[in-house]
């Protein structure tokens, strides 16, 4: 039907309420933030007055200034993105093989298959963790087997809790869903007469994997990898919990400023940093996925 | 008292979900308070006491009160806070001051912590319970070590920490652990100086290779279980290690080490919200929780420091005995109360305790 002239209210009543949502709960609080971010902390917590008792308004970029002050603050963002670049690909290499399984599987067992991978969600994300300090404890099954060989070998014993094992560990776990769900979704939709048809022509295993299924699967990769790198790249209650000393990322960082520091500036300052950092990996991910997929259009 | 922050609103959720009772009584106290940090009997004498009904919600730090209360949080009547988080509150303008003639319990409480810099006369706050960040250890282990458990020494000195490696914790706060570092260097624990900072600040990243994690969360079950040895942390958090360990047969016990060097002392202070629906009963309340009775039962729950000498004839012996409860005189004497920072002062030890986190 064509679109009748004038304006289009159901098309408005179907997207304003998420619209509305959005701007309600996201635009406005990350505006809010970005304004924090030019105030000056209160004495005793919040923000200090906008407009000074003299009538000016009280902003500058006292706190931005401050990012350059030490350069602690760059090696814990340097710290997480490592973390979160881990993570995603750890994530990717697990989640693969198993989301291939899951979709090749007989229709009757997918949605069985499928509600195992969600079902961790079930219990408490803290609680997940947890359970992690039991496992990886000193005295667990696995920590004395893993040290039992190593003292075969004469390697002093290694501690696996309190470690950035641990976090990464914790954080590929946690995060193993959100990259198994997108995958799955993609690869169910793949066509098998294309698999077919590069078998007919002489491709093996391997390159009918690398030059079809790969390749057709790169949406769900890209989406899968952004679920799972921003936010392992905020986290902050896998490295208190399960973190070693040298564990801080920047989640913990910016933690510390809305309650310990009490500068709600400086910790706003830190959130837009991270938001940008991964916004701008967000982009040049998916940048060098376009070019990659155009050259492989191109070969 | 102080945080095992992802532990309490774990359990925070529970307690209030057990605590829920039909609501027959129409007038109600609305208590802010630590989780676990008054007596079930307690809340039920006074109920009956007051003919009303106490609703009980939690925080699990200072921090979280104050963001709290800085972001417009209304509907409480007495809330919890420790010694410095007052001068806060009161300087932020955030209480309302108590009617003294309707405290007559006040008498009870150990003048020592009365007057206190931030609010003298007590125009705003009374002493609830305390705590002090002391040294928690397995005795058996340090026995066998032979390491001293009477000094910060032994959580700074690399020459003792080679010993332990891996065994130690300290508590994830800014706050606590440079008091630590300033009382071993000799120092307040308010001491301001940035050169004494920086002082504090080279002993942690030296020592802190040697530390299994900063932690404020988990050490008592790690204490408990014996993956742990040695831990900065709160005595009320270091007797309930022992307790959790006696309660498992552990052939070990989790004791109290208190530094001669000097501690922090966390008073916490019954203080009433400037915007109260219920001055009247908020009174009432901080009158019962100032005699002596109940004030102990707190003491023998969870182990915390008594400010009120009228408790001492309630509470077990065995506690009775314990520095950390009633400090003696010469203890007493080296214990010091945090104060506040400005926000320059907070910056500054801010950026010292991220290069620390990020030092290797």
């Amino acid at each position: 039907m064509a679109a009748r002239a004038g304006v289009n209210w159901g098309k408005w009543a179907v997207s304003g309420p998420p619209l509305a949502y959005l701007i309600v709960f996201f635009a406005a609080p990350t505006l809010i933030m970005a304004l924090a971010s030019f105030r000056t902390p209160g004495d005793f917590g919040g923000l200090a007055p906008l407009v000074a008792p003299d009538g000016t308004l009280d902003l500058n970029l006292e706190s931005y200034a401050r990012l350059a002050e030490s350069t602690a603050y760059a090696e814990v963002f340097l710290k997480s993105v490592i973390f979160a670049i881990v993570t995603t690909v750890a994530c990717l290499v697990l989640a693969y093989p198993l989301a291939t399984l899951i979709a090749q599987s007989p229709r009757k067992y997918r949605d069985l298959l499928l509600l195992l991978v969600i079902l961790p969600f079930w219990s408490n994300f803290l609680i997940r963790i947890y359970a992690w300090m039991i496992i990886l404890g000193p005295n667990a099954a696995l920590a004395r087997g893993l040290n039992g060989v190593l003292a075969l070998f004469g390697v002093e014993p290694v501690p696996l809790l309190f470690s950035s094992f641990a976090v990464l560990v914790c954080l590929v776990y946690v995060h193993l869903p959100f990259m198994v769900l997108p995958l799955y979704a993609n690869l169910e939709k793949h066509d098998r007469a294309l698999l077919d048809a590069a078998q007919d022509l002489g491709a093996n295993a391997w390159q009918r994997f690398w030059r079809i299924t790969f390749p057709l699967s790169l949406p769900g990769v890209y989406a899968g990898a952004a679920l799972v790198f921003i936010p392992a790249l905020g986290i902050f209650a896998i490295p208190d919990i399960l973190g070693g000393p040298n564990d801080t990322l920047i989640g913990n960082l910016i933690k510390q400023q809305f309650l310990e520091t009490r500068d709600w500036p400086f910790g706003s300052v830190l959130s837009i940093v991270l938001t940008v950092a991964a916004l701008a990996l967000a982009g040049l991910a998916a940048w060098i996925g376009r070019r990659g997929s155009a050259g492989a259009a191109r070969a | 008292m102080k945080p095992r922050i992802l532990a309490r609103a774990l359990t925070a959720g529970l307690v209030a979900f057990a605590a829920a009772r039909p609501a027959a009584a129409a007038d109600k106290l609305h208590l802010y308070n630590w989780n676990n940090y008054i007596a079930p009997e307690t809340i039920k004498r006074f109920e009956a006491e007051c003919k009303c009904e106490v609703v009980q919600t939690y925080y699990s730090d200072n921090e979280e009160l104050l963001a709290k209360l800085a972001a417009g949080a209304k509907g409480y009547d007495v809330m919890v806070p420790t010694g410095g988080t007052v001068e806060a509150l009161i300087k932020g303008g955030q209480l309302q001051p108590l009617d003294l003639a309707k405290l007559p319990n006040l008498k009870n409480v150990d003048r020592v912590y009365l007057n206190t810099r931030w609010d003298p006369g007590n125009k705003y706050s009374v002493p609830y319970a305390m705590s002090t960040t002391i040294l928690g250890y397995n005795d058996q282990k340090m026995k066998e070590l032979g390491l001293p458990t009477d000094t910060w020494a032994v959580i700074f000195d690399p020459k003792y920490l080679e010993k332990v490696k891996g065994r130690v914790t300290v508590l994830d706060s800014q706050s606590e652990l440079f008091a630590a570092a300033l009382k071993y260097l000799g120092y307040s624990v308010n001491d301001v100086d940035e050169k004494h900072w920086r002082q504090a600040a080279d002993l942690i990243k030296k020592a802190k290779p040697y530390w299994a994690a900063f932690n404020a969360s988990s050490y008592i079950k790690e204490l408990t279980v014996g993956n742990i040895w040695l831990a900065h942390g709160y005595s009320n958090d270091i007797f309930q290690a022992d307790q959790d360990a006696q309660a498992a047969g552990r052939k070990f016990r989790i004791l109290q080490g208190m530094p001669k060097e000097g501690a922090v002392l966390a008073v916490d202070n019954m203080v009433i919200h400037k915007n109260a629906p219920r001055p009247d009963l908020a009174h009432k309340f901080i009158n019962f929780m100032l005699d002596g009775r109940n004030s102990a039962e707190l003491t023998n729950l969870i182990g915390s420091g008594n400010p009120n000498l009228d408790a001492s004839k309630y509470i077990k012996p065995e506690l009775k005995a314990l520095p950390a409860v009633f400090p003696p005189k010469e203890v007493a004497a080296t214990l010091e109360q945090l104060g506040e920072l400005t926000p320059a002062q907070r910056r500054l030890r801010n950026k010292l305790w991220t290069e620390i986190k990020a030092a290797r």
